[in-house]
């Protein structure tokens, strides 16, 4: 049976031409092309136990790509699943303020968009580029190829005295082991940099705890924990998600927002789609 | 049989857990439903971010020559996807063909790419595959 779907998967590709000439959006979409840059997403195997430090923690260092492929998947031929997760217990206000903004101003709300810092947990979650640790015992180095921002935590950590508190793009992060998960215990971020690129915003009150896990060799695991009083109803928790250790050895890449021309575009945009509700 | 639904299941369950974003919505931007083959002379590559862009000489219906600018993704991206300056330089002042979809709000002869035929023939990813023709379809 298998043997039957893959050569009449082998006969229609071999019939398709790499593509036609000049088609409407409708016609392509019966086309498949074959293109350098697409990927096939095949999975890592666990790769043995997860190094270990000179203190006995585990070395969380290396090179992270999304997925579980160890190498960059934007241009996967397999779809996006969606996360399994409760629903994000919204207010009715901020669910409604939210749901209120048009495509343009969720965009333009977003700092991966703007190019602002991304923030905490906005380093993971709104960040499609891989990431690189640096550990040594007592320091967690968190790099990432999305405008070159980093951050750095020493292990163990505890939140500044009050009166020294500010708000910061990367906040203020308290830090410990829960054996080998590594906690981070995040406040104080400016509420411009929004949780998630879904238009989720925060407010000064918010806390996240984020949660690090290296099952074996080749995976790194990420959850994050939000409590905001005036945005949510109740404390909401991320799945797991699932990152894996660059099988190139690859290095992360200068990667700068210096030709930002969609804010000017999404402007207009927003502009444009006010307009058409104002009608 | 068996152990391809199994294999299938384990590569299902780990992709539910690494959702890719890119940059930005590609559909608050461009018009998914209203892409094109645009063929014309390659004439500039600008390799920068958060996105690269490609520009082209076309010729319009009346003869005259426009400039198109293409929107590419990001280049930490169409640098692991093999679209390197040196592979793009290679095709400049020479014709090539971009599949292109049209910005939305309306600015003319803008375009998001989502692969370029070069000038050796080759076809190279450039962007999101908003029109499913990898395989896949990606719409946000």
């Amino acid at each position: 049976m298998g043997r039957h779907i893959a050569l009449i998967l082998a006969a229609v590709a071999l019939a398709a031409p790499a593509f036609a000439q000049t088609e409407d959006s409708g016609e392509r979409n019966k086309t498949f092309v074959e293109a350098r840059g697409s990927v096939k997403p095949v999975p890592l195997p666990p790769g043995g136990p997860p190094p270990r430090m000179a203190d006995g923690h585990v070395d969380f260092s290396g090179v992270w790509f999304g997925g579980p492929t160890g190498k960059a998947n934007a241009w996967s031929v397999v779809p996006d699943e969606p996360l399994k997760q409760d629903p994000i217990p919204f207010k009715p206000e901020v669910a409604a303020k939210i749901k209120s903004m048009t495509r343009a101003e969720l965009e333009l709300g977003s700092a991966q968009v703007t190019c602002r810092p991304l923030g905490v947990p906005g380093m993971w979650t709104n960040n499609p580029y891989p990431h690189q640790i640096v550990m040594k015992p007592n320091l967690f180095i968190h790099l990432i190829e999305s405008n070159n921002n980093w951050r750095v935590v020493r292990i163990p950590r505890q939140h500044k005295p009050k009166e020294e508190q500010e708000l910061l793009y990367m906040g203020d992060t308290a830090s410990r082991w829960e054996g080998d998960t590594l906690v981070l215990e995040t406040i104080n971020v400016y509420p411009d940099t929004w949780i998630q690129g879904n238009g989720w915003y925060r407010s000064e009150q918010a806390k996240v705890t984020e949660r690090l896990r290296r099952p074996s060799m080749n995976y790194l695991e990420y959850q994050f924990s939000v409590e905001d009083p005036e945005v949510l109803t109740k404390p909401w928790t991320s799945a797991w998600r699932t990152y894996s250790l660059s099988v190139n050895n690859e290095d992360l890449t200068e990667n700068f927002c210096t030709n930002n021309e969609n804010v000017e575009q999404f402007l207009k945009l927003a502009e444009q789609e006010r307009a058409k509700q104002a009608k | 049989m068996k152990a391809t639904v199994g294999i299938l299941s384990c590569l299902f369950i780990l992709l539910a857990a690494s959702p890719v974003r890119a940059h930005h919505a590609f559909a608050a931007e461009f018009d998914a439903k209203n892409c094109a083959d645009v063929t014309g002379v390659l004439t500039k590559v600008a390799y920068e971010n958060p996105h690269a862009y490609l520009f082209m000489d076309v010729k319009s219906a009346n003869g005259q020559t426009e400039e198109a600018t293409f929107q590419l993704s990001s280049t930490s991206n169409l640098r692991r996807g093999g679209a390197t300056p040196a592979v793009l330089n290679a095709s400049l002042q020479k014709e090539v063909l971009i599949r292109g979809c049209a910005s939305r709000n309306g600015e003319k002869n803008r375009y998001a790419a989502s692969f370029i035929k070069l000038a050796d023939g080759t076809v190279q990813r450039l962007g999101q595959d908003v029109e499913g023709i990898f395989g896949t379809k990606i719409w946000r």
